[in-house]
């Protein structure tokens, strides 16, 4: 049986591996590439969450992002449980906010020719991103900047966000993200 | 006892539930104890209407295939033989849904990743709603076993590598065999000893 999780208040928490920190922060990456005003709306929304405790403001959560191994600026140290909870809260919140435009690039009864410009911009914006944030002398950071727009793995992460978008979403990111390493 | 509706709506799906609060368990006017019929309705596609039966099996067939979607593991979920199951059909999902009426053909609508995705968010709304005092049978979301993440990658990829590592490595072991001239082979023969020249002792003089 499955029981209401709660809607936003992190609990204990989870351990993440390295994968799944990974997967997290490119989750958070691909928020960032939909919505110009990200990182703020970031802070914005876990003020309004009640996790000011953990992201007091851009830095901080920045400063929590770092512990992906993929990025120029990486932390050594594992990521705290409390705060991975919170990230993964953040996302699900934020992915809310962007339902309508995953919605929009997932829809095949969309006009063609739009979604395909959508997904373009969407491909550019997290190229450039990955460029600015990314370390390009690791293979995965390689493999992201060669995706095709509206490739396999760009589907992925937007179908991802989309499913776990809403208080709902909490426990499946939460169980993708703490995955075996295959 | 009047009856309750409560109506769940995302972009292309709509999810209407009917019923009746239990007052044998202290549940209020406003809640719904026990289900008397629900509909869904996504755009492009007639309206599915059931029992509590046909709801559960929606949200258990359902539930699970958006979770292990999420982890790139596409397989059917539901019974064979139940009222839902739920498939990937190429880049879309084949939604099956069969009456539990004698004579009925059972019912598939393709929805596609958007359309899903409503339909999940529907059920989770549903499910997260404490007006709703029903219970849900489908399994907690868990991060899945090793042998399902492996099982994703197809054989050919999985193989692959190893094959290929193998194939490499006899060919460089044939190669250096080949390359490397081996040491001349010995004679059976032993030479002839050598002469020893004898010291001269003092007896000899």
């Amino acid at each position: 049986m499955t029981e209401a999780p709660a809607p936003s208040a992190p609990t204990d928490g989870a351990r993440l591996s390295r994968r799944g920190v990974e997967r997290l922060d490119l989750l958070l990456l691909t928020i960032e590439a939909l919505d110009l005003n990200g990182g703020e709306a970031m802070v914005w929304t876990s003020q309004q969450m009640g996790l000011q405790a953990q992201f007091p403001n851009r830095v901080e959560l920045w400063k929590r992002r770092c512990h992906n191994p993929l990025r120029r600026t990486t932390r050594r140290d594992q990521l705290d449980p409390v705060d991975a909870e919170s990230l993964i809260c953040l996302v699900c919140a934020m992915a809310d906010r962007l339902y309508p435009m995953l919605h929009q690039l997932l829809s095949s009864r969309e006009p063609e020719q739009l979604t395909q410009q959508r997904w373009q911009l969407f491909h550019e914006r997290l190229r450039d991103l990955i460029e600015e944030r990314m370390n390009p002398r690791r293979e995965a950071v390689v493999r992201l900047l060669t995706m095709e727009p509206a490739g396999p793995l760009h589907r992925q992460l937007i179908s991802t966000l989309a499913f776990c978008a809403g208080p709902g979403g909490i426990d499946r990111l939460r169980a993708t993200l703490l995955d075996p390493t295959p | 006892m009047l009856k309750t509706t409560y109506q769940y709506e995302q972009t292309a799906a709509r999810l209407v539930v009917e019923g009746f609060p239990d007052l044998s368990a202290g549940q209020s006017n406003e809640a719904i104890g026990i289900l008397s019929s629900w509909r869904l309705q996504l755009i492009g596609a007639p309206e599915l209407e059931g029992t509590r039966d046909h709801l559960e099996a929606l949200m258990a067939a359902v539930m699970p295939y958006a979770r292990h979607r999420l982890s790139g593991v596409q397989r059917r979920f539901g019974l064979e033989d139940g009222f839902v199951s739920i498939a990937p059909d190429q880049a879309n999902h084949r939604l099956e849904l069969r009456s539990s009426r004698e004579g009925v053909e059972p019912l598939q609508l393709k929805l596609d990743d958007a359309e899903l995705a409503d339909l999940v968010r529907c059920l989770d709304r549903l499910r997260l709603d404490n007006r709703v005092k029903l219970t849900w049978t489908f399994p907690e979301d868990r991060p899945l076993k090793h042998q399902e993440i492996v099982d994703r990658i197809p054989l050919q990829k999985r193989l692959g590598p190893p094959l290929l590592a193998g194939v490499a490595l006899a060919a460089c072991t044939i190669a250096t065999a080949w390359l490397v001239p081996l040491p001349q082979g010995t004679k059976e023969t032993s030479p002839a000893p050598a002469p020893v020249d004898k010291p001269e002792t003092q007896s000899d003089r």
